[in-house]
């Protein structure tokens, strides 16, 4: 969103990601800090930095799927999960490098994502969103009641560590170079996905789709595309939260953690991929203050017991999603673009 | 053989508690064209009101009772006040969003309120069940599923037969075209709220009559959702068949493929239905089929 007078001239600069020198040293000054975050801080800000980059993965895939294409996903966590069991299985008990599970798991779950999507070809509308939750609960009964030698049942799997030339990624801080690197590359993806036909396809769908079909938009393909991307990415994100926790369970993949990562999205601002990681900032922020906090309310409360962390978090994710949808649907994102159009402009008003 | 016949019958009366949770989902998206996540949180918040009224307040049946369903309807006029008349005019995209953020917000109200401990939830209807012959029929699903049957056709009627439920209908169509016609949308959906709250009320008091109450409750909300998809979203009357269809394959599944598969195939088999009727009749039984312009 550019304020008048401002147009780029050429395709080139249309199709730029990266358009002033100002964004260009903001973007490398970004990740020098991310570089370095390691040396900087200390090791639980290096845990929770970890976190924020696995759910941006995730994150910037439910963007795809939902901002961009419009589909609204509530099975996101579900597409994680088939990723990340995909890994530890791979891992596990075929020994396979990482440089093979995390692309494997993506695909694995993309398969998933990709069936659900498929009913997009006879259902319109956010009846769709009605088949994710569906799949939410397939993935549930399928880890817990196929035979425990297949997925683990309840007892969830090990996971071992990933492994390269012989340096195994133990530590909190070699992961988080991992996590970065492919962050980063899933990132830059996202970028160049939103920029092609693909995904003006998916921006054209979301805005009318009875109007995207008659200008030749395969519209049931475009949507089950975007479940496909969507859940590629929520499974590269699973792979990477299995060589972390090194331990998947399916509790760890609940209808709760999808609406998480729709808060995000709906946080940062729905169809903006910086969008998605200011999201995921801000929501992982509020997570760890509650968890940080909740523990000290709980002794003081003390009738609350421990389920205040989860009745917390759940309160204050549910009131945020609730009073942005009310008071800025577009997300942060909307509010720091005509913040600056309006400085670009100064002193005219447009 | 006896045993057969009673699996089909007590699966039938399952099924009309789903619809009886599902005539929640449709009657909210018969007025108002939203679809509420949040339904099986609306069943739990029922149950906390009926046993705050009965086993905390300590009021008689006949009184605590009329009072929760007033008590209900309030709390769905409050979250229809506070959250979504803000939203008339947007996307039904974002009416959406906010019951999904509705859906953890009160689960969190509850647990905040209320906390994680297991509950008695008093006696409503009678624990003995019907014996008749060899075959037994629990008493409330029994009562509860004629109570279904009664609102169902009594709201059938009410929102095809008669000029305020006609009225509503518009606003399922179109928010605009119905607020240019002189009908006043913002009171269709606090009249789709308030009925809803109050018919997950009823829902709860036949559900957990004589159980224990936790916030776990809240599963029966998306138990429901195959039934409500099965009769098609508009469709209050085609509830009570898409119920008895589900509920009775539900049952059979659990009492005799279970033991083969030695899993709950019986919970995940009504979504199995549910992906089945939407990749084959994605507007249900008895559904609208729109015909869009652009």
């Amino acid at each position: 969103m550019d304020p008048s007078g401002v147009f780029p001239t050429s395709y080139r600069a249309d199709r730029r990601v990266v358009r002033t020198r100002w964004q260009a040293l903001a973007l490398l000054l970004f990740l020098a800090v991310m570089l370095a975050a390691p040396h900087l801080a200390g090791g639980r800000i290096i845990a929770v930095l970890n976190l924020m980059l696995i759910s941006a993965v995730i994150a910037v895939g439910l963007q795809i799927c939902t901002g961009y294409a419009g589909q609204i996903n509530l099975g996101q966590a579900a597409f994680m999960g088939v990723g990340a069991y995909t890994a530890a299985i791979l891992a596990s008990r075929f020994g396979l490098t990482f440089l093979l599970t995390i692309p494997l798991s993506g695909v694995a779950a993309a398969l998933f994502g990709f069936l659900f999507g498929l009913t997009a070809a006879r259902i319109k509308g956010f009846y769709l969103a009605l088949t994710t939750i569906a799949a939410q609960f397939i993935f549930h009964f399928a880890v817990l009641n196929l035979p425990g030698s297949w997925l683990g049942g309840s007892n969830g799997i090990t996971v071992p560590p990933a492994e390269l030339f012989g340096f195994r990624f133990v530590t909190e801080t070699s992961q988080f170079y991992l996590n970065l690197i492919v962050a980063g590359v899933m990132i830059a993806g996202a970028f160049g996905i939103i920029r092609s036909r693909f995904g003006r396809a998916f921006v054209a769908v979301r805005d009318d789709d009875v109007a995207a079909g008659i200008m030749g938009i395969n519209v049931a393909a475009t949507k089950a595309n975007a479940f496909l991307i969507g859940a590629f990415y929520a499974g590269v994100g699973g792979a990477l939260w299995a060589y972390m926790i090194r331990f998947v369970a399916v509790d760890q993949f609940t209808l709760f953690h999808s609406i998480f990562f729709v808060a995000m999205i709906i946080v940062g601002g729905m169809g903006s991929i910086v969008g998605a990681l200011i999201g995921v900032f801000v929501i992982r922020i509020i997570q760890e203050i509650i968890a940080t906090v909740g523990p000290n309310i709980a002794d003081s409360v003390s009738f609350l017991g421990g389920d205040i962390v989860f009745a917390g978090m759940n309160v204050i994710l549910g009131g945020i999603i609730a009073l942005f949808m009310i008071v800025e649907p577009k997300g942060l994102m909307h509010r720091w673009n005509i913040l600056k159009s309006s400085y670009r402009i100064w002193p005219f008003p447009y | 053989m006896v045993y057969f016949i009673n699996d089909v019958i007590t699966g039938a009366l399952i099924g009309l508690l789903y619809a009886l949770v599902a005539m929640g989902f449709v009657v909210i998206y018969r007025a108002s064209k939203v679809f509420n996540f949040a339904q099986g949180e609306l069943v739990i918040i029922g149950g906390f009101i009926v046993w705050f009224t009965t086993l905390e307040l300590g009021l008689n049946l006949w009184l605590s009772i009329p009072l929760s369903l007033v008590l209900a309807g309030v709390v769905g006029y409050l979250i229809e006040r506070i959250f979504l008349t803000r939203l008339i005019g947007e996307s039904v995209f974002s009416m959406v969003m906010v019951t999904i953020g509705l859906l953890i917000l009160l689960r969190g109200v509850v647990l905040l309120l209320f906390g994680p401990a297991v509950r008695p939830f008093p006696i409503i209807f009678p624990l003995k069940p019907l014996f008749l012959g060899d075959m037994l029929i629990p008493m409330n699903l029994l009562i509860g599923g004629i109570l279904t049957i009664v609102a169902a056709v009594g709201l059938s009627w009410f929102f095809n037969r008669t000029r305020s439920g006609l009225r509503m209908t518009a606003v399922a169509e179109d928010h605009v075209v119905a607020s240019s016609m002189g009908i006043s949308v913002k009171g269709s959906i606090a009249f789709a709220w308030i009925l809803g709250a109050v018919l997950s009320t009823i829902g709860a008091m036949i559900f957990l009559s004589g159980k224990s109450l936790t916030f776990l409750a809240s599963e029966i909300g998306f138990a429901a959702l195959p039934v409500a998809l099965l009769a098609g979203l508009e469709s209050i009357g085609g509830l009570i068949l898409a119920g008895i269809i589900i509920g009775v394959i539900q049952s059979l599944t659990t009492n005799y493929l279970d033991p083969y598969v030695g899993g709950s195939l019986g919970s995940v088999v009504p979504y199995v239905i549910m992906l089945a009727i939407l990749l084959i009749r994605p507007t249900g039984l008895f559904g609208w089929r729109t015909i869009e312009r652009v």
